[in-house]
């Protein structure tokens, strides 16, 4: 789908409506870090702070400066990690079966991961809890992870499943009528195709991990094992009086990592509409 | 990756069902590749949502409260605690809300979010690079962080839109609560959660179109379709699968939404009037420690679910068969 | 189909054979050395108490190290279920003296009965203690209460012309006046989910929010005459007195106030610190013309005030039963409560009341004052419920908005009385 339009009216139509686009998507993003900017005092003020008129980066130094920063980062990234690479795994996996092949449990299968996303997770919180404390999970990092996992999963699955169906067979066969074996016309024609699905799947499974925050509350309830949005949810009530200008660079701190995820497997994304043009 | 489906699907007859192709010869022996590629997520599954699910059906018929969690013996009540949520008028009244709730943000994150994925493939590089930049930074920002955000910007007394609205129609908005009255509350609500939702449809749905092979779309534009043509004849039945993955996974979580409304519950509105069920489960099974009809409840909502989405699971399956 | 449920039936038989297996450990019965966990919640209990109590426990126990871990105040009874029903339950746990009821009649906690009296005994603040037993068993000793004081605007109550109130009509009719002779600007500030501030409003005209019968049922009483008296007082202050959002909590309530947008403001007494001097600690505009008194009664003196506070108790599931009752016989020490009084807490012993320290000792004596009268909600092992489920919030909400009373107190009792009852 690379139908650019050639008119000029049309780019620019094209290019105001992005614009506007990006102004509604980063518009609260610019207001968290505008007000990790700005003094205390000014951030519950009848007179809007448009942009930081009173710079400063006291909050940071003062967020930056907690102990728990450390340990809390290391954790999330570990957990997250953890999450990212066994879900995209499993998933991938298990969406293969169940496009590529048919079984007898086939049916049954997708229905009942379909069904297991209905389930309100807030529902199953004490459950889980003690299904992990019998095993002495809690306050684990590969504890939450399994956790995570099993709950990213029904829905990485049923996505991917989504865009393996979506590759067509045909295409493989195509290319073993030119000469490649199975696997061959798998990795050099199907994956790559697969590649953005995967890449938006896997960002997702990223920032369900990272910024769960229900499941975390109750399983690392100690100060070593804490996650970042468990550390974040402190500074809410560190003092008598919310300092909401270091929380909101607390959260700052906290959504960076992942917009450096998103940048690295950006490029993947667009090399995906490339390998499509230069297929075998 | 040695038993095929693939020559067996091409050569057997289209007409034939799934049956007629599960009893050839091929499909009798034990398929060993699918089940070995299902065993690891199985696994997962099982025994960390299976299991808690499990012991979630028993607890709802049950008695279960805090004194249970700290060891004392469940009793066993059949199904008193179904008809007691059922028979709750509060209950139907949270259900109603947030069924309207639902259709209000799916409709709206199912238009914007193919809307703008239809962008992203119209747009030069720059601007795809911009865009796509802008929708990950509002799709990473966790629900609490943007409700508190956003709740800011509703904000009765400091509030930009007030301000905005003050200094724009002239009447003084300042102390106008967008969060007192329960349509406004939603209507906030709608915004925060559309606002998240958007990127990842809007991603997925970019995804799926860049699937759509080049060669066939310069084909349909040399024997002369139009645009909407094309993309109506030729994209969509190619993304159709991702789609209805899509509409499907957003009906389940809107109906479900928990954070965003828990968190905007908090900083304003009456909150017996602007509960939907995920609050309202979370409220009855960790706040009144009362297990059983949380429990029950979840059910009933599995139930309900099921029933919304029935129709689009059909006719995905039913589009799975024929692929 | 038969195959996986069979697998589901392996992974689910050793998944009950697992959880059956651990979670049977015995606690210790003597005290070996070991670490001691204590959970405090906020930042109410100051620096110095805390060095003290780790000081001493491990001068007291050798070889034992106790470590305090920071919870907070939002979550928490989520976080305490899970937790003190787990095989990593912390040693000891403080809670809100509202929730305490909730763990105590669970079974969560030890009984502190053979060491009652080392903590004090009679000497403990008795309505703490009610909230803290069940069954005639002390579960979670008082901790430390707040109270609740008045601060005003002595320049914007000259300008009015009204005097401080001696009674609780004349605190109303103050507050009507003053928002009428200074246009925007609240002459009491009351948002609508501040329900504390609400609460001696219905005590002082005889009313309670739930009273417990003889055969031990509950009965909310909001609709009773002598409450909607006091309902309406709230209502008269809410609609006629305050610019507050109708929606809003009474978190943060001091910024009106000292940006001289609220005349009067009641509050608990550190909130005296962020009055006079703002988050960048510079001097507001009101830091010298801040007045306060304790919210007189409907007879002169001071009104029964809402106690805020904390209990502590120690898990039934502690591995350190023993380490875990010397700790708290520590915290429960004269010492150790004296610095919390210092810090302007009122400390869990009545004896110790006079030692409570503020800014002022004028303050002090106000808070000693108000003190004295607390009162606490209900004590009620689901009253934890009803908070959580905001209806007291609700109401007043609903009251803020000029609802009718009687039908928002008849519906409210009815919820409470539901809930209470199980």
């Amino acid at each position: 789908m690379n139908a650019r339009p050639r008119r000029r009216s049309a780019r620019i139509l094209l290019n105001l409506a992005a614009l506007v686009v990006i102004a509604f998507s980063v518009f609260p993003v610019y207001w968290m870090v505008n007000t990790s900017l700005l003094p205390a005092s000014a951030v519950r003020s009848a007179e809007p702070h448009w942009w930081p008129d009173q710079f400063t980066l006291s909050n940071y130094q003062t967020a930056l400066g907690d102990e728990g920063l450390l340990t809390a980062l290391g954790n999330s990234v570990a957990v997250t990690a953890i999450t990212l690479v066994a879900a995209l795994v499993f998933a991938f996996l298990a969406a293969l079966a169940v496009s590529r092949y048919r079984f007898r449990s086939r049916r049954s299968f997708i229905i009942a991961i379909l069904v297991v996303q209905m389930i309100p997770a807030e529902a199953m919180i004490i459950s889980v809890f003690r299904m992990l404390d019998g095993w002495y999970l809690i306050n684990t990092i590969i504890g939450l992870s399994f956790v995570y996992i099993a709950f990213v999963l029904p829905f990485t699955i049923w996505t991917l499943r989504g865009f393996v169906a979506g590759v067509p067979v045909e295409l493989e066969e195509a290319a073993m009528i030119d000469g490649c074996s199975r696997a061959g016309a798998f990795w050099r024609v199907t994956f790559p195709l697969l590649a953005p699905g995967l890449i938006a799947t896997g960002v997702f499974a990223f920032i369900q991990a990272w910024n769960e925050f229900v499941f975390a509350l109750v399983i690392m309830t100690r100060p070593e094992s804490l996650t970042l949005p468990i550390w974040l949810r402190a500074f809410v009530q560190a003092t008598k009086a919310t300092d909401w200008a270091v929380v909101m660079a607390a959260s700052t701190i906290m959504a960076i990592p992942v917009i450096v995820f998103f940048l690295l497997v950006n490029r993947r994304m667009t090399g995906g509409l490339v390998a499509g043009a230069v297929k075998g | 990756m040695t038993t095929v489906t693939a020559p067996a699907a091409s050569a057997s007859p289209e007409t034939a069902g799934p049956d007629a192709r599960e009893q050839s010869p091929r499909r009798r022996r034990f398929p060993w590749a699918p089940l070995a590629l299902l065993t690891p997520a199985l696994i997962m599954l099982v025994v960390f949502i299976g299991w808690p699910l499990v012991q979630l059906l028993v607890m709802s018929f049950q008695e279960f409260g805090r004194a249970q969690i700290f060891g004392a013996p469940p009793g066993f009540v059949g199904l008193d605690n179904y008809v007691a949520v059922l028979t709750d008028a509060e209950f139907w009244a949270v259900l109603a809300r947030s069924i309207a709730l639902c259709i209000v943000s799916v409709v709206a994150t199912m238009v914007l979010g193919i809307l703008v994925a239809v962008l992203l493939t119209k747009l030069g590089a720059v601007m795809r690079t911009a865009v796509s930049v802008a929708l990950l930074l509002a799709w990473a920002m966790p629900a609490l962080t943007a409700t508190i955000v956003w709740g800011w910007i509703f904000d009765t007394q400091y509030g930009l839109v007030n301000w905005v609205l003050t200094r724009v129609t002239g009447t003084d908005w300042t102390g106008h609560s967008w969060l007192i009255d329960p349509v406004s509350f939603y209507a906030v609500a709608a915004i925060i959660i559309t606002w998240g939702a958007v990127p990842f449809v809007a991603f997925t749905a970019y995804a799926g179109f860049t699937q759509v092979p080049d060669e066939v779309m310069e084909a349909a534009s040399l024997d002369g379709a139009s645009g909407f043509a094309r993309f109506r004849l030729i994209v969509v039945p190619y993304v159709r699968s991702i789609l209805l993955v899509l509409l499907i996974l957003q009906i389940i979580w809107d109906l479900r939404v928990f954070a965003q409304i828990y968190a905007l519950q908090s900083i304003g509105g009456v909150r017996a009037e602007t509960n939907t069920i995920g609050v309202y489960i979370y409220s009855v099974s960790m706040a009144s420690g009362d297990l059983g009809a949380g429990g029950a409840i979840s059910v009933i909502l599995v139930a309900i679910l099921l029933l919304i989405s029935g129709y689009w699971i059909r006719t995905m399956l039913r589009q799975e068969e024929q692929s | 189909m038969n195959r996986k449920l069979g697998a589901v039936a392996l992974v689910g038989a050793s998944a009950v054979v697992l959880a059956g297996c651990a979670g049977g450990g015995t606690p210790n019965d003597t005290p070996e050395a070991a670490e001691l966990r204590v959970w405090l919640v906020g930042t109410d209990t100051p620096q110095e108490a805390r060095d003290y109590l780790v000081k001493t426990f491990e001068e007291d126990n050798p070889g034992s190290t106790l470590v305090i871990e920071e919870q907070q105040w939002t979550g928490l009874v989520d976080k305490l279920t899970t937790s003190l029903s787990s095989n990593d339950s912390p040693d000891i746990v403080e809670m809100g003296n509202t929730q305490a009821p909730a763990f105590t009649s669970s079974g969560a906690l030890l009984s502190l009965s053979d060491i009652e009296d080392q903590l004090g005994g009679s000497d403990l603040l008795p309505g703490f203690v009610q909230a803290g037993s069940w069954d005639d068993t002390l579960y979670a000793a008082p901790y430390y209460s707040g109270s609740r004081v008045v601060f005003y605007n002595t320049a914007m109550y000259e300008q009015a012309g009204v005097a401080v109130p001696t009674t609780l009509d004349e605190y109303v009719s103050n507050g009507v006046a003053l928002a009428t002779a200074l246009p925007g600007v609240s002459g009491v500030y009351f948002p609508g989910k501040d329900w504390y501030n609400a609460l001696p409003f219905i005590w002082e005209n005889g009313g309670e929010i739930a009273v417990q019968g003889s055969d031990g049922t509950w009965e909310a009483q909001l609709s009773s005459p002598e409450s909607q008296a006091g309902l309406a007082q709230v209502q008269e202050l809410m609609t006629k007195a305050s610019l507050a959002p109708k929606d809003g909590d009474e978190a943060e309530g001091w910024v009106p106030f000292r940006t001289e947008q609220s005349a009067t403001y009641s509050a608990p007494s550190w909130a005296y610190w962020s009055i006079i001097a703002d988050e960048d600690q510079a001097a507001t505009p009101v830091a010298d013309i801040t007045g306060y008194f304790a919210l007189p009664g409907m007879d002169g003196g001071a009104a029964q005030v809402f106690a805020g506070g904390s209990n502590v108790g120690i898990s039934a599931k502690s591995q350190n039963p023993e380490l875990a009752k010397s700790a708290l016989e520590i915290m429960l020490s004269d010492e150790y409560q004296t610095i919390l009084a210092g810090a302007g807490l009122v400390p869990a012993k009545v004896s110790l009341g006079d030692k409570v320290a503020a800014a002022t000792p004028e303050l002090a004596a106000v808070i000693a004052e108000a003190a004295a009268n607390a009162k606490l909600t209900p004590a009620s092992p689901n009253w934890a419920d009803v908070e959580a489920q905001g209806i007291m919030q609700d109401l007043f909400v609903n009251i803020a908005n000029g609802g009718d009373i009687a039908t928002l107190a008849a519906d409210a009792d009815a919820k409470i009385t539901d809930i209470l009852n199980g």
